[in-house]
């Protein structure tokens, strides 16, 4: 997060001769805390906005101060609240907020060339998203500050007054939303929170089913990282804690609903739940991360993606759902044939009734002899190499220093060796493909495992084509977490001076790169250093040996039972 | 069948085509080819070798395309249309591909085409 934030101009309803600004707040949901800036940033950036420029600025949530750190309500002055406050030019209020179109709740598929396209429209398509707010009025302290605010705003601004005059009219139907964060309150103490804001006046109708607006009053608390409050309000008792309901919200916030996803099944995520998919494997991506990842490369209608590493194809899948051409390619071939005739790639992307993608068998180690010296073609590569720690790299070459040469009539039905591919190989190679194939400012989105020694500073990959853009951090975890890394390419590649490029590629030589690899020694290592670890480690032995020897028994049984049946049957028939 | 096919390695290409079982894909949408279509297929005729895509075509029994692109092609819709047709709905299931310069051959088995070189091989072009 380094977008500078706005200084506070006093506040967002001053009417002091400053510029005015137009307020979106955004509710996040509570996952993947280090990914949502980026891919806000990303789909942003699809629109022709920047984030951090004149058009649209972070603006500091309430009890931030500028560099975006919380005082001093919190304990925890690192801590990451789910929330962001974006600030645009006064000018095109009318043009974001207008919530007139229907909004594709989940925005799968939309094109950046709207240009009238509103936040919310524009904002649909971020997976982390949960709501979009046009708002009002924020404050630390009270709720009659927050309602003082919304006043003021109503009042003295221009913005404010146009859109009041808009929406609180007689024939405009609204509601007003209570929204806490999981902490409870009754049903009168909601209402009591609500006829705070009475006084705005609205003019129309109150309409709990489909209104034309609806309102919410979010107040905001610390949460404890892992989607519940760090205070609870109740305890297990379900009796109120009389110290946390004293504690002061983070940030209250009012303001008109301009879209979001609905709260139920993750907004439509739940029907690309890899549990529904006929053909997975144990290195599918999930479905969120990976429709993350389309956001990262921009991935949109008529794009097109590759992905080297494609195994089940659970990325493509995604980049196809945003409209996306595919290509995919594995040195494995296993995988791309799938299980058998109905267990493929091809059935997981049949289902959604998607375009199928091209899959060929290639050895990304050899890209540029398998395809002949083309012309920059993919929009993105988006791909999860392997690492060793699920599916281990390979590539063909015989383990032998010199390979034994392959007879001519075996040649036909010979499968070719592979080697195990070290993970600075399959960085530098992915990298230099990268640089070749992509169009000019076209993406490389990639997932690189992250140990605690890994310093993203100088241990990413680098290339002089490739401009980082962003990573982000996920912790897995105590000590492993992974990263996934977006970049752009910013020149053309100048294929007479690969070797440079190639040599460039890790700043500290391959040291770095062996952060990466062996990954899977590594966690066991750092397993074993943990107390306890022998006993438990017996325990795992001894239920394992169990296992092992009662279904070696049931089998037995079972073997047993059908002998005597066929027994029985032998006894019948004599 | 699509670009890469047909994109083969350093002094071999293009790949000669023999194809055994060819799946023509009646798309629904194979009629209204609408502009994204046409669209797509004008960003790709840069990356096109078009002699090469038309003797792959031919190869897989489509004699239709005429022997040079010209500008006036380039604009025409219908020929867009029909062209993203022969790019993307025509699928090679099953054959081979061949090099025409040292006859190495390709084995293609359920439209996944298999690219890969014996280990020696390999390490001849990886110096």
């Amino acid at each position: 997060m380094d977008i500078p934030t706005e200084t506070p101009a006093s506040s967002s309803s001053s009417s002091d001769g400053k510029e005015e600004r137009y307020l979106v707040l955004i509710e996040f949901a509570y996952r993947h805390l280090d990914f949502q800036i980026a891919e806000i940033e990303s789909v942003l950036d699809m629109h022709g906005i920047q984030l951090g420029s004149p058009d649209c600025r972070v603006y500091p949530l309430p009890g931030q101060d500028e560099t975006g750190r919380t005082t001093p309500a919190s304990s925890n002055p690192e801590l990451r609240r789910p929330y962001l406050i974006l600030s645009f030019p006064a000018k095109d209020a009318s043009k974001l907020s207008d919530n007139s179109n229907s909004v594709d709740r989940w925005g799968l598929v939309t094109r950046a060339t709207n240009e009238n396209a509103s936040i919310a429209e524009i904002l649909s398509r971020c997976t982390l998203v949960k709501t979009i707010v046009e708002l009002w009025g924020a404050s630390t302290s009270s709720l009659d500050t927050c309602a003082k605010e919304c006043g003021e705003w109503i009042k003295n601004t221009k913005v404010g007054q146009s859109i009041f005059a808009n929406v609180a009219g007689e024939q405009e139907s609204w509601k007003l939303t209570v929204h806490t964060l999981g902490t409870k309150y009754t049903r009168e103490e909601q209402a009591e929170m609500r006829d705070k804001f009475s006084y705005l006046g609205f003019q129309g109708p109150v309409q709990m089913k489909e209104p034309n607006h609806e309102y919410v009053l979010i107040r905001e608390v610390e949460m404890d990282g892992k989607g519940s409050p760090l205070h609870p309000r109740h305890g297990i008792d379900k009796n109120v804690i009389p110290e946390h309901d004293k504690l002061p919200p983070l940030g209250l916030y009012f303001g008109r609903l301009l879209g979001g996803k609905s709260k139920k099944g993750r907004g439509g995520l739940e029907q690309y739940n890899l549990k529904n998919r006929v053909y997975l494997g144990p290195t599918s991506m999930d479905a969120e991360l990976s429709f993350v990842m389309t956001n990262y490369g921009q991935v949109q209608k008529g794009s097109v993606v590759f992905d080297p590493f494609v195994g089940t194809g659970s990325i493509l899948l995604s980049c196809a759902l945003r409209g996306a051409y595919c290509m995919g390619s594995d040195i494995d071939i296993r995988v791309l044939k799938g299980r058998n005739k109905e267990e493929t790639i091809w059935k997981n992307f049949d289902q959604y009734h998607l375009r199928r993608p091209e899959l060929l068998r290639t050895d990304n180690a050899i890209y540029h002899r398998h395809f002949r010296r083309h012309q920059p073609l993919y929009d993105a590569i988006v791909c999860d190499p392997p690492y060793g720690i699920r599916a281990g790299a390979r590539k063909t070459g015989s383990r032998k220093d010199t390979p034994r040469p392959i007879l001519e009539e075996h040649r036909h039905d010979h499968i070719a060796q592979t080697k195990p591919y070290p993970v600075s190989d399959v960085m530098s190679d992915l990298l230099d493909v990268a640089a070749r194939t992509l169009v000019m400012s076209g993406r490389l989105v990639y997932v690189i495992p992250s140990f605690h020694e890994f310093d993203p500073h100088t241990d990413l990959p680098r290339h002089e084509c490739l401009k980082l853009v962003h990573s982000c951090y996920q912790p897995l975890q105590a000590e492993l977490g992974r990263r996934i890394v977006v970049m752009k390419k910013i020149k053309d590649y100048d294929f007479s001076k690969r070797d440079h490029y190639m040599s460039n590629i890790w700043v500290n030589g391959t040291e770095s790169a062996e952060k990466c690899a062996n990954l899977r020694d590594k966690i066991l290592e750092a397993a074993k250093q943990k107390p306890d670890y022998e006993r438990k480690a017996a325990v795992r032995r001894q239920k394992r040996k169990v296992l092992k020897e009662e279904k070696k028994a049931a089998k037995k049984k079972k073997k047993k039972r059908l002998g005597e049946d066929n027994d029985e049957v032998e006894e019948t028939q004599s | 069948m699509r670009n890469n096919t047909k994109e083969a390695d350093g002094k071999g290409f293009p790949l000669r085509i023999t194809a055994v079982e060819v799946r023509v894909v009646d798309n629904p949408d194979a009629t209204n080819v609408g502009q994204r279509e046409i669209d797509f297929v004008k960003n790709m005729l840069p990356v096109l070798d078009w002699p090469a895509l038309v003797q792959a075509a031919s190869q897989l029994g489509i004699p239709t395309l005429p022997p040079q692109l010209t500008e006036q092609l380039a604009q025409d819709p219908a020929f867009l249309q029909a062209l993203y047709h022969i790019l993307m709905n025509v699928h090679l299931v099953k054959g081979m591909l061949t090099c025409p310069a040292s006859g190495r051959e390709f084995p293609v088995t359920d439209g996944i085409v298999n690219m890969m070189l014996e280990e020696e091989e390999c390490e001849r072009v990886r110096v």
